[in-house]
């Protein structure tokens, strides 16, 4: 029996999900003897878009996608990738939610631009030169670049068969997707492969899990603002943690070493709208209604890496 | 004038082209190297409180 081949390309993301799939360290040889790697880029193979686009409609059994849809490349390539590919993954959650760089959709082109190339103390551009999709330098050398565009979750490109959350994904948890793609034991298509419990259910510091009552926090505090206690709950001590409605594949990392959790690992099963089931989450731990007026810039924390997936954004998008 | 594209740049995190003008003999005339991407963090960055930017930032490039 021939290998399953494999594809891997990097949209619109900061290619730490490729290195938490380098992170398997010994594992990874075992992956690689399994499968035929057959593109890997921009990061780890020396591969080109035209080899891609030559190959066969449906001859790769896996394609995984990390980042998010953002410019003209990253959706031609998508698509290729969505034609080439039995099965196609969105790979951390760039790709299945926007993640941080889905922020972007909080401002126009023009404002990002703006900000970027003209309007800060550091830049030195006279003729406010702003990057063109096509342009002919000198008279003669025709040059173009992808145009922009919002971010988007691969989902609202191509048709998605796995999400699999984690900015990036930890490498335990990429090991445990890639031992169920390699033998096939894979959840219903359209599903997250996950282990299904929450940040907290994994969580030292959860106090119900210690036999103990759970209490409203009766403060809200950022992390500047001191150190938490040892072993209790960091919601309880008034530091906002979104463990309560995010994946807990991670192991519950950030908790344990005192930094609460963002959401990056994607919302737990049945929840559609991360961001508004986060909002609630949080709203139902707070103690009186003026807490939640402390709360520092709402929109970094509840939309910090599913913006462009939110439902009042997708709403206001169409 | 003849066009060669290498696209995408390989091994690095960050999408890059590049670009090749051969002449009439086949000898390179000029070449480019672009950066295709654009992200935006120093605009969507601004309003968020301070001790949470090292752990978005580190989202320019995870590599």
């Amino acid at each position: 029996m021939s290998k399953p081949k494999l594809a891997y390309y990097l949209a619109g993301g900061c290619g730490g999900c490729d290195i938490a799939v380098v992170d398997l360290s010994e594992t990874l040889i075992d992956v690689a003897l399994a499968v035929d790697i057959v593109f890997w880029a921009p990061t780890v193979a020396d591969a080109k878009y035209k080899d891609l686009e030559a190959m066969p409609d449906g001859s790769i059994d896996v394609g995984l996608i990390s980042g998010n849809v953002r410019n003209s490349e990253h959706e031609h390539i998508a698509h290729v990738l969505r034609n080439k590919c039995k099965v196609l993954i969105a790979f951390g959650i760039c790709a299945t939610n926007g993640g941080i760089k889905g922020l972007v959709n909080l401002h126009t082109t023009e404002e990002l631009l703006d900000k970027a190339y003209i309007n800060t103390f550091s830049t030195d551009n006279p003729n406010k030169d702003l990057p063109q999709t096509s342009m002919v330098l000198d008279g003669k050398y025709e040059l173009t670049l992808p145009s922009l565009m919002y971010a988007r979750p691969l989902d609202q490109v191509v048709k998605v068969d796995y999400y699999i959350g984690g900015c990036p994904p930890h490498y335990e948890h990429v090991k445990k997707a890639f031992t169920a793609l390699l033998s096939g034991q894979l959840p219903p298509p359209g599903s997250w492969i996950t282990m299904g419990k929450a940040v907290c259910e994994v969580c030292g510091r959860n106090p119900v899990l210690q036999g103990k009552p759970k209490k409203f926090a009766t403060t809200v505090k950022r992390t500047i603002d001191g150190a938490p206690t040892e072993d209790g709950c960091l919601l309880e001590e008034g530091y906002l943690c979104l463990g309560p409605v995010t994946q807990g594949d991670c192991g519950s990392k950030c908790p344990a070493a005192n930094v609460p959790c963002r959401g990056c690992g994607g919302p737990i099963p049945g929840v559609k709208d991360y961001s508004l089931r986060a909002i609630s989450a949080i709203a139902s731990m707070l103690d009186n209604e003026e807490l939640i007026e402390q709360i520092p810039d709402p929109v970094h924390l509840f939309y910090r890496y599913t913006l462009p997936s939110s439902f009042p954004y997708k709403r206001l998008k169409s | 004038m003849k066009k060669i594209e290498i696209n995408p740049m390989t091994r690095l995190e960050g999408h890059g082209k590049i670009t090749i003008f051969l002449d009439e003999q086949g000898n390179v005339d000029n070449a480019f190297m672009q950066v295709v991407e654009f992200m935006g963090y120093e605009k969507f960055l601004i309003g968020m409180p301070i001790e949470e930017v090292p752990r978005t930032v580190s989202t320019i490039c995870g590599v």
